[in-house]
């Protein structure tokens, strides 16, 4: 689907003469241009982190956008469903720390599957830690996707 | 809000659908065509659930 057209491309290049001629890397871009990139940049991949695909949507890759939203929102609803563990952020251990970390990547997913589980976590059986494993993965998913917004802003990706 | 049903999987439904759903994420996210799209989620769906079921069966000697 030809749907990516990074807004990276509309860069200006800098006229100027380069003095390493025979380097064959395009001249940088001007500074003012880069910081205004790379603040574009954060604030793509916070809005790619908070609702999963916005950053996508925001730079017109609308089928990734899509896909970065129905996987998450997948995986938050199965792993709710099946009673998951969602951490919060007074874990007492390491694990419980890290696993609020990648719960907390899925954005306002987070939040969508605390109210979904109304019923609280049961990891007593098998089931219930699936769950945990399927949330767990849908925020580290979402900060991945939040990653590549974040890469293609700053024409590091296509 | 209530959900609509529990949802009671089999560790290898939990797998099938993990796999799945992660193939199509890295799949789009990576590609950008059609058919380079589709022959990425192909053959990660297929290693995903091969190497899965591989250890599995590694594994297996040692629950016993």
């Amino acid at each position: 689907m030809p749907d990516e057209v990074p807004i990276a491309q509309t860069e200006t290049t800098n006229a100027a003469p380069v003095p390493q001629a025979a380097s064959p890397d395009p001249a940088p871009p001007p500074s003012s241009d880069r910081h205004r990139r790379d603040a574009l940049a954060l604030t793509i991949a916070a809005a790619a982190w908070f609702v999963p695909g916005l950053g996508h949507a925001f730079l017109k890759m609308w089928g990734r956008a899509l896909v970065c939203f129905s996987t998450v929102a997948l995986l938050v609803i199965l792993g709710a469903g099946m009673r998951g563990n969602i951490f919060s952020r007074n874990g007492e251990d390491s694990f419980a720390k890290l696993g609020y970390v990648a719960d907390l990547g899925a954005g306002i997913f987070y939040f969508v599957a605390q109210a979904l589980e109304t019923n609280g976590p049961d990891v007593s059986h098998a089931n219930g830690d699936y769950g945990t494993r399927l949330l767990a993965t849908a925020g580290v998913l979402n900060m991945l996707a939040a990653l590549h917004a974040y890469e293609v802003t700053r024409a590091r990706k296509a | 809000m209530m959900p609509a049903h529990e949802f009671k999987l089999s560790h290898f439904q939990a797998m099938v659908i993990f796999a799945l759903v992660i193939s199509v994420a890295f799949g789009f996210l990576s590609r950008r065509s059609a058919s380079h799209r589709a022959k990425y989620i192909l053959w990660s769906f297929i290693l995903f659930i091969v190497i899965g079921v591989g250890i599995g069966w590694a594994m297996y000697p040692f629950s016993h």
